[in-house]
């Protein structure tokens, strides 16, 4: 017969652990070591096969991530928007909410940081700076309000509904590029420069750290005070069991649309920082692929806060050391990609069964379709 | 599956089990087990809760190994290393938790995983080969039904028939009583005598003394994992006996009521209907329950008592009706139903527990969003474990660490967490919902006593169950829930089997017709 449940009989007493269907995403930060560990190891032996050194490779990437300033620079420059994208995600993962839309957020939070900043081109910077803040945070947050009401009072899936707002937020940014927001003069879709007045600075000069990093550290403080308060907690508690959350009083509803919000809004912010402070401008590829990253940098973390910063340097750094290994050393940057792929598919691995039943959810929806159609 | 060639299903006794051992972490789960299943009999395997029945039937149906030991299967040696080669065998193994996938038909059912099965489904051979076997057993069994929409008693009847369809030789029934009525006991029994005429021997566990004496040929009792009983005639055993070996100690199985003085009224439920699209729903629902007063609400599982208990905690919308404690309404706020003193005792500890929070985060959970246990909003994880320890302390978990993951404990302790969690102050209305289901004697005796003790405190206690015994043991006064509605009410005095089976298969006349 087919043994289509997960683990052992709820209603046996036997000394047997309870089936953890509730086993959060979230438990052990072992596995994902192993994940790492894993990629190093197999990253190393294809580049021996392409006929790379993949000790040379290595060094390469560890100096071009953390061997100068300018190289810390990079890698914090770019390990501030997966850290701060993941906190955000780590939010509503911790509520059991799977939301893959932080790209197109990203997307909107730009536009929504250029347009009020352009709102406020002529004011003082301490006031331009955090409106074209508050503007990328809110257009984030718009961006996903409909997926979040649409799972709220409807139990639409979430992972569904974000990824086609990130299509439409692709689709967008290409037509505002190209139409309303595209100075005459310029020949491929991009914005006008970025207002002066609302330039996030560099802090550093002659490398790229710029103040989005200090964002990224208000942001990680904001998730451990997060992770440690009531609030926070009954988040947890509805994402590890929602019936019995709700039997508690936790609204289900005002859990999923918050939370869902709140990563809302630090991607928003990220589209902010990426206009604000590295592009200065606003281009199709503004987001580049950050939400999708951030997920991946939520996930590997165990959407805890050590975690979850732990992982966006580890990519901060994949992202940076890559490039510098293939300037330096003439190996292909791709390889750093390689190593990204397969962090990947060892945090698949990882979590098999959670994405299985996450599956199961989805085809369910199909299955009700079907049901009707019958 | 189709019987090999040369292995003859008639020589060979169909199964031996000889000093099979399995330990669980601390816990010796079964020690040294033999076990002998003899060709065409009905073998009943009891014991409490814990004693290692489940494990032992895991062990034959190869979903686990043993330690140590061995089995024959029809004189060949047996070691499973999966279910599936267990099935392969012939062994079909017919859990409490019933494995059908449940968005398919029974004919899809049939024909998913089967070994040896044709790539492409066959509707109309699926569906002809489910209703021939339903013929046979004189069953009726939908074929093209999605196992979602049927009840019960009928998703056990499919999956019991698709094990035998498969070429079951040796049928295990973990349970199978467990959630079924009087009636449907009666059908189940009667099926298993048909299987039995066919030749098919079959492994019947249970806790449940009374049953088996109509069911079984020959008993085989555990306890905590080890033989005490081997193969005894189920006639001439003294059914008394049996039980004392179960328990070992029979005390626990003494119900000793109190005295407990009425109060007012506490809870009033008027025309309470609920829709549900998951289960049945209930359907203007009007009684009372004084402080003091333990009702029991029976009725075979699915009739309406998930929405009942949502409803009397606050947890659903109502569609109609009111449920008030105290002359406040709480109706459809969870929030409200916690403020005005409801105590809720989930039925599945699965859902009534947050299985990977620590036993602090379970026991002091009621306080989250109470600003108590907080400053600045952060939560204080001594207070918390402080607190957590007493009430750990109080209510007797084992092993009493705040800091243990409430998956680790037992399912007794972990029932006696939620009872700490819920019952910390004495509660104006406890709903319990099958508050002893599936518990070792020791924990039922400890959760019975918490349900008088709220009582005796005042409280309103309503005890939702499908366990008659529990019901029994417990209530002054029994409502019979069915399909919604409620087919029959009386004092527990003048409770009988007849009246009892008849309400709860909706036989008695509706006593509140529906308005709407």
């Amino acid at each position: 017969m087919a043994d289509t449940s997960i683990g052992g009989d709820v209603g046996d007493a036997s000394p047997e652990p309870l089936e953890d269907e509730g086993r959060r995403l979230t438990t052990s930060l072992s596995t994902s070591c192993l994940a790492v560990l894993m990629a190093i190891v197999l990253g190393g032996l294809i580049m021996l096969m392409s006929g790379e050194n993949p000790l040379t490779a290595y060094t390469a990437m560890v100096d071009g991530a953390f061997g100068s300033e300018f190289a810390l620079g990079e890698t914090l420059s770019r390990a501030a928007p997966l850290a701060i994208v993941g906190y955000g995600t780590a939010v509503a993962l911790r509520a059991g909410l799977i939301t893959i839309g932080a790209q197109g957020q990203v997307v909107a939070g730009a536009i929504g940081a250029l347009v009020t900043a352009q709102l406020f081109e002529s004011g003082p910077s301490a006031v331009a700076i955090p409106a074209a803040a508050l503007g990328g945070a809110l257009f984030g947050m718009a961006w996903v309000l409909i997926p979040a009401l649409l799972r709220a009072h409807f139990n639409v899936n979430e992972i569904l509904s974000t990824l086609l707002f990130t299509e439409f937020a692709a689709l967008l940014i290409e037509y505002l590029l190209n139409n309303p927001l595209k100075p005459p003069t310029a020949i491929t879709p991009q914005s006008d420069p970025y207002p002066d007045n609302g330039i996030l600075g560099l802090i550093i000069d002659g490398t790229r750290f710029h103040a989005g990093v200090f964002v990224a550290v208000a942001i990680g403080l904001l998730f451990v005070w997060w992770v440690r308060s009531d609030r926070g907690f009954s988040y947890d508690l509805y994402g590890e069991n929602p019936s019995l959350a709700q039997s508690l009083g936790i609204s289900g509803n005002r859990v999923i649309i918050n939370s869902l919000l709140i990563s809302g809004a630090t991607a928003g912010l990220v589209g902010w920082i990426q206009a604000a402070g590295l592009l200065q401008r606003v281009y199709v590829q503004i987001a580049s692929d950050i939400g999708f990253f951030g997920l991946v940098v939520a996930f590997l973390g165990g959407a805890t806060p050590g975690g979850v910063l732990v992982a966006a340097l580890l990519f901060g750094a994949l992202q940076s050391g890559g490039l510098a290994m293939q300037s330096s050393e003439g190996i292909p940057a791709s390889l750093s990609d390689i190593i990204q792929a397969l962090l990947l598919l060892g945090f698949s691995i990882r979590y098999a069964p959670q994405i299985i039943r996450l599956t199961r959810g989805v085809m369910a929806n199909f299955t009700l379709i079907g049901k009707r159609r019958k | 599956m189709t019987s090999e060639p040369g292995a003859d299903p008639a020589t060979g006794t169909p199964l031996s089990v000889r000093g099979v051992s399995r330990r669980f972490g601390s816990v010796q789960a079964l020690a040294n087990v033999d076990f002998t299943l003899e060709a065409g009999e009905i073998h009943a395997l009891v014991g409490e809760n814990g004693a290692g029945k489940s494990t032992l039937a895991k062990i034959v149906a190869g979903s686990i190994r043993s330690d140590s030991g061995s089995m024959s299967l029809f004189g060949q040696p047996y070691r499973p290393t999966s279910r599936r080669e267990g099935a392969a065998a012939g062994v079909a193994h017919v859990r409490q938790q019933l494995s059908l996938v449940r968005g398919l038909t029974v004919a899809q059912n049939l024909q998913l995983g089967r070994p040896g099965a044709p790539a492409i489904f066959n509707a109309a051979s699926a569906r002809a080969e489910v209703e021939r076997w339903s013929d046979e057993f004189s069953l009726s069994v939908p074929a093209e039904t999605l196992v979602d929409d049927m009840p019960l008693a009928v998703r056990q009847q499919a999956e019991i028939l698709i094990a035998v369809a498969w070429g079951a030789r040796l049928l295990i029934l973990d349970e199978p009583s467990s959630a079924l009525g009087p009636l449907e006991t009666k059908a189940l029994i009667a099926l298993c005598h048909r299987l039995r005429s066919e030749g098919t021997p079959i492994l019947y566990i249970s806790h449940r003394l009374p049953e088996l004496a109509e069911l079984a040929d020959r008993l085989t009792v555990l306890r905590a994992g080890r033989v005490v009983v081997e193969g005894a005639d189920v006639r001439a055993a003294d059914l008394r006996e049996v039980a004392t070996l179960m328990i070992g100690d029979v005390s626990l199985l003494e119900v000793n009521r109190p005295e407990i003085e009425r109060g007012t009224t506490r809870l009033t439920v008027t025309d309470l209907s609920v829709s549900s699209t998951q289960e049945i729903g209930c359907h203007g629902l009007n009684f009372e329950v004084a402080g003091g007063e333990i009702l029991g609400v029976v009725g075979i599982a699915g009739n309406g008592q998930d929405s009942l208990a949502k409803a009397l905690t606050g947890q659903a919308k109502l569609a109609s009706g009111h449920v008030v404690v105290d002359g406040e309404d709480i109706s459809g706020s969870a929030r409200q139903a916690i403020a005005a003193g409801v105590a809720h005792l989930h039925e599945d500890r699965s859902t009534g527990l947050a299985a990977a929070f620590t036993v602090a985060d379970n026991a002091t959970a009621r306080h989250v969003r109470s600003g108590r246990f907080t400053r600045f909003g952060v939560r204080l994880a001594d207070k918390i474990a402080r607190h957590a320890g007493e009430l750990v302390e109080r209510f007797q978990v084992r092993p009493p660490d705040p800091a243990a993951r409430a998956s680790s404990l037992s399912g007794g302790n972990q029932q006696k967490l939620m009872a700490a969690r819920e019952l910390e102050k004495n509660p104006t209305v406890l709903v319990a919902h099958g508050p002893t289901k599936g518990l070792d004697p020791e924990a039922a005796k400890a959760m019975r006593d918490r349900c008088f003790a709220a009582a005796q405190a005042g409280g309103a206690v309503v005890v939702i169950s499908a366990d008659l015994d529990e019901v029994s043991d417990l209530a002054h006064r029994v409502v019979v829930l069915y399909r919604g509605r409620v087919t029959d009410a009386f004092p527990i005095e003048d409770m009988t089997s007849e009246r009892l089976g008849a309400a709860m298969a909706g036989l008695t006349e509706t006593m509140e017709a529906a308005s709407g």
